[in-house]
């Protein structure tokens, strides 16, 4: 009875998802008949395919920044969820600081600042005579472009993380303490498995909208999507077209990342299932 | 010819304050190795405090505490030396009402962690035992499922034997079964009581009686922080010398 009555709720769901996959494909016969009604160039991508691949070659770096920042973004914020849950004032003070100043901007200013902004303390310093310090605050765009994403997703995970942690009922601490563990084994053998599968859900929407937020690095001239549609639409005043294309490529981006996501909390949620 | 055992667990003047709140004044208590003590007492007494301040689960405010030959001494606002405090923590076993397993470990994971991270033993080395432990309280069949499947009582059972496997020297059980089902009480008290029977230290806070009665060597009823009175059970259940302990027995019997 129970086999039979949940093989008739899997029925009722591959149906739903079939209804919605429609109203999907309806949607986007839709759209692609009224760009083209609206003298929209499909054939310039077949014409001109260098242009085309050269956008989706840009793919690769919005990747790779996002995968490197957004790693750089979850030490950071366990760094700084540690620190706002600890009892000693300066760590307290130095994360909560670090969130709110990285919170309370704009990411377009903070990689100015990193990009334009620090390069004239760098000089500076230069003159003053120390070298090597100097050059340090100089940054390509590239790496300007990975610290800023890193340090403003890091700060608005730094919450996530600590309320991750903060979830954990405070027995886990207790029994691991009871068995003798110091606070570092507990954190790593106990509460951050657990609090990572919590937190995940939230990390990994973090993690689709830096996808999108890097393309804020193209001001910087970065060769990843939204820079390479930006000029090559130029040539040939091809902006809808161009535009269009680095549009589906994130939207395609967020598509596999959902996808990986979802497996991922699927496979953590294997030990709470009964 | 016999040298004459010392006390296990010896704690005099014992004080814990939580802020303004006195809730330990002045607890005193030896426990004989192989001693099975239950303590009882109502709710807020100071039960719970005061078997955590054994382990240094809380820190207690004032006293001395020697367990299993490690003593430590504190005036009021010193803290105890932490590598101390983890030996201590490693002579000692405690159940928690709750159970806390660790829910991202199966049964045996959960039995052995303390083995391998803290004992520092290969996996390989740790497994038997942990095993063994498993099979002490009767779930060696259930080493490989992960603690949302099991019952109450077989939850409070891997516990138990997660704190046995680090063969402490004495166990501390608080309200072990006042988390469970009635149905389920007994299995976790049978485990309880195979224990005492091969000599196991405990220091016991519970609310069955029953068990109190044929179980504990000794025990010992708080009100208000402090022990009132302390004795076999026959004497405290039927000719307590206290009015208020006979008060509280006359309450809940
Ligand atoms: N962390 C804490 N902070 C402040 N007060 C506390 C804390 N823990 C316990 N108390 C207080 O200390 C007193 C003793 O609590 P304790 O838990 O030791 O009692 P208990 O005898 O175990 O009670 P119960 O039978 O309900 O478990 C109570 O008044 C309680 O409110
Ligand atoms: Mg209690």
């Amino acid at each position: 009875m129970g086999l039979k009555l949940m093989a008739q709720q899997r029925h009722e769901h591959s149906l739903a998802l079939l209804r919605i996959g429609a109203v999907w494909a309806v949607l986007i016969l839709g759209l692609t008949i009224t760009l083209t009604q609206l003298r929209i160039d499909p054939g310039y991508l077949v014409r001109r395919s260098d242009i085309l691949f050269k956008i989706i070659d840009g793919l690769w770096t919005t990747i790779g920044v996002s995968l490197l920042s957004v790693a750089i973004a979850a030490v950071l914020a366990l760094v700084g969820a540690l620190g706002r849950l600890s009892d000693n004032a300066l760590a307290q003070g130095l994360s909560g600081f670090y969130v709110s100043i990285f919170r309370g901007t704009p990411l377009l200013i903070q990689i100015y600042i990193i990009y334009l902004g620090l390069p004239q303390l760098g000089l500076q310093l230069q003159q003053a005579g120390f070298r090597e310090l100097g050059q340090l605050f100089i940054l390509d765009a590239l790496t300007s472009g990975i610290l800023a994403l890193s340090l403003n997703y890091g700060a608005y995970m730094t919450e996530i993380f600590r309320a991750g942690l903060q979830s954990i009922h405070h027995g886990q601490w207790e029994a691991a303490e009871a068995i003798g563990m110091t606070r570092w084994q507990i954190l790593r053998r106990v509460i951050l498995p657990q609090a990572v599968r919590i937190i995940i859900p939230d990390v990994g929407n973090q993690f689709i909208a830096m996808q999108k937020d890097s393309a804020l690095v193209s001001v910087m001239g970065v060769w990843e999507i939204t820079y390479l549609a930006n000029r090559s639409a130029r040539l040939d005043s091809k902006y809808m077209e161009l535009f269009l294309v680095a549009a589906a490529l994130y939207w395609l981006l967020t598509i596999v990342s959902s996808f990986f996501q979802s497996r991922l909390e699927k496979r953590m949620a294997h030990a709470y299932e009964r | 010819m016999n040298a004459e055992p010392g006390p296990i667990v010896q704690v005099r003047g014992l004080h814990k304050w939580f802020g303004l709140l006195h809730v330990l004044r002045d607890v005193s208590l030896t426990v004989q190795p192989r001693e099975v003590v239950v303590i009882i007492g109502r709710s807020g007494s100071g039960k719970s405090t005061f078997l955590r301040c054994l382990n240094f689960l809380e820190q207690p405010s004032a006293g001395e505490i020697e367990v299993a030959g490690l003593r430590v001494a504190l005036d009021v606002g010193q803290r105890p030396p932490r590598d101390r405090v983890t030996a201590i923590r490693l002579r000692t076993g405690m159940v928690f009402q709750e159970f806390n397993l660790f829910p991202h470990m199966t049964a045996l994971e959960n039995v052995i962690e303390g083995l391998v991270t803290v004992k520092r033993l290969a996996r390989a080395a740790a497994v038997p035992i942990g095993e063994r432990y498993l099979d002490k309280v009767g779930l060696l069949e259930k080493r490989d499922v992960h603690p949302i499947r099991l019952s109450g009582g077989q939850k409070q059972r891997v516990a138990i034997a997660r704190a046995l496997a680090m063969e402490p020297q004495v166990m501390l059980f608080d309200e072990p079964t006042s988390a469970l089902d009635p149905e389920l009480i007994g299995e976790v008290l049978e485990v309880m009581q195979q224990l005492a029977r091969e000599g196991t230290t405990m220091l016991v806070v519970t609310h069955e009686m029953q068990f109190a009665r044929e179980v504990a060597d000794r025990v010992v009823y708080m009100e208000d922080g402090a022990i009132v009175e302390a004795g076999p059970p026959d004497v405290i259940f039927s000719a307590p010398t206290s009015p208020k302990t006979r008060q509280f027995l006359e309450r809940i019997l």
